[in-house]
């Protein structure tokens, strides 16, 4: 049987063989397996490696170790940085803004807040997939408490610009959260320079373990706990920090640098799209001047998306975000960017990674273009809806 | 999504796709849509006489859909014309593994056979058919 062709890294990575020899480090009775808050010895070694996994994770996104708090994961990142930052204000700044694309972790967290009497504001992207700095500062009120946006957008892969975000959030007092969870070691990330307040981060998206992330929290930023328990982090989250999880992490961030990846899997991008636009009827979604290294979003004009996906059932690729794409209702995301429901089924996401090579994009090519061409030899002469 | 191997072997290989290869009298043609279903399915029925002699289509939709149409267009061939009434959608959702929520896919392929049916009916082969005519 071929081998699967995967191509869909921004769902998750396999995991780097060094970071898995990171994690073995700490499991056995050989290695550090103590827990980190015990005093002695062994509990100490451990602890030693969970600071050195934090300050590298700090030092791939250009903030302070101390203030990184480590999570299950950005979802569990994300729940704390909106429920947290809403529940710790006072009932006179109840306001939460947010945009119509965001992962559901956000959205989620932002219904559950809105039943809590909290007054959500929803802001719109462009056809291009870009949130105006413009809509943030005009959505702002005196009871804005926080701005949640994500750096790249996991469909389309839209960088959105929150530095400039941060500025005008910073100006007003309002307090700016982001899902870093696709742009971490992909792009670089500088929370203190650009001044944000709260970060989501993950290990799985670059070739670290899933059930592990972190939430970088500005110092003075008070946060309501989700988790209670003894000695918790930062004083916000309670729980055995695992070891294992948090050295595998950190190794993923020390490894995944933004400048020797970046380039190379931009260049790869660049072959299949252009590979792909030359098989007509195609069209990209999301700003490609914006666009982060290792997400193509396409749309296939005439062919039913799930179709195609069967089709390829030999390449590892979705039609929207992992969290999502098993449901049969198109991608808010596609919907938001302004595509029809035809179209936005006829889409599928293509993520690169550490391990993506030229001929495995050379070769998924060749098998698109076989499958699109047998699939709209069988639409014959559908109604343009089909493929408008 | 899981597919049966029903649905995976016609998807794969729908041998009944596409059109005759030249006009032929006795032929008539069916289509149905739904939009909000992402479906639009054409069948091409020849039915010259007491029999449908052969069944083509042409479909825009999931694999469920395509494998339902390559599923009825099969079982369509050898029946007398009176059969593009008799399609039992259940039967063929339950045979191919179909789940529940694609059931209104199908329903719109037993609308482009109703079509067919329509446009037999219209032209008179319907008549001279079950008459034996």
């Amino acid at each position: 049987m071929t081998p699967i062709l995967y191509f869909d890294n921004a769902a998750t990575t396999p995991v780097d063989p060094r970071v898995v020899e990171a994690m073995t480090a700490c499991l056995t009775a050989a290695g550090e397996f103590a827990n980190p808050a015990s005093g002695h010895a062994p509990g100490a070694r451990a602890k030693r490696l969970v600071e050195e996994a934090r300050a590298a994770i700090g030092a791939r996104v250009n903030a302070p170790p101390e203030r990184i708090l480590f999570t299950s994961g950005a979802t569990e990142a994300n729940n704390l940085a909106l429920k947290g930052a809403l529940r710790a204000r006072t009932a006179e700044r109840r306001h939460l803004i947010t945009t119509r694309i965001e992962h559901k972790s956000v959205t989620e967290s932002a219904r559950a807040l809105a039943g809590e009497g909290v007054e959500v504001t929803y802001l719109d992207c462009d056809a291009q997939g870009i949130v105006s700095p413009d809509s943030v500062r005009a959505a702002i009120t005196d009871a804005t408490v926080l701005v949640s946006i994500m750096h790249v957008n996991n469909e389309i892969g839209v960088i959105e610009d929150v530095a400039e975000i941060a500025r005008i959030c910073r100006s007003r007092g309002v307090l700016l959260h982001v899902d870093a969870a696709q742009s971490a070691g992909k792009i670089p990330l500088d929370l203190a320079g650009w001044g944000i307040d709260l970060c989501s981060l993950t290990a799985h998206k670059i070739n670290g373990p899933k059930g592990i992330g972190a939430l970088y929290v500005r110092r003075d930023v008070a946060l309501a706990p989700l988790i209670h328990g003894g000695e918790p982090e930062l004083g916000v989250r309670g729980g055995t920090l695992p070891t294992h999880q948090i050295a595998g992490m950190g190794k993923a961030y020390e490894l995944a640098d933004p400048a020797l990846e970046g380039a190379r899997l931009a260049e790869l991008r660049d072959l299949l799209w252009c590979s792909l636009a030359a098989l007509g009827g195609v069209t990209r979604n999301g700003c490609p001047e914006r666009s982060a290294p290792h997400i193509l979003n396409v749309t296939f004009r005439g062919v039913d998306g799930t179709s195609l996906l069967c089709a390829l059932d030999d390449i590892a690729i979705s039609q929207g975000s992992a969290c999502a794409s098993s449901t049969p209702e198109p991608s808010h995301v596609l919907r938001s960017i302004g595509l029809s429901d035809a179209l936005a089924q006829s889409t599928l996401r293509f993520g690169l990674g550490r391990f993506t090579e030229r001929a495995d994009v050379e070769r998924l090519v060749e098998r698109v273009g076989m499958e699109l061409k047998r699939l709209r030899t069988l639409a014959g002469s559908a109604p343009v809806w089909c493929s408008s | 999504m899981d597919y049966s191997s029903q649905v995976l072997r016609r998807f794969r290989s729908p041998l009944r796709a596409g059109v005759f290869a030249a006009e032929m009298p006795g032929t008539v043609r069916g289509e149905a849509e739904d939009r909000s279903l992402n479906i639009w399915v054409r069948f091409h029925v020849h039915a010259p006489g007491s029999r449908i002699e052969a069944v083509r289509f042409e479909i825009f939709g999931c694999p469920h859909a395509v494998a339902a149409a390559e599923w009825v267009a099969e079982w369509l061939e050898g029946r007398e014309p009176s059969a593009l009434t008799a399609w039992d959608v259940h039967a063929a959702a339950h045979a191919l593994g179909v789940p529940t929520e694609k059931l209104g896919k199908l329903l719109r392929i037993e609308d482009a056979l109703l079509a067919c049916w329509q446009e037999l009916e219209r032209n008179g082969s319907v008549v001279d058919a079950e008459r034996g005519g």
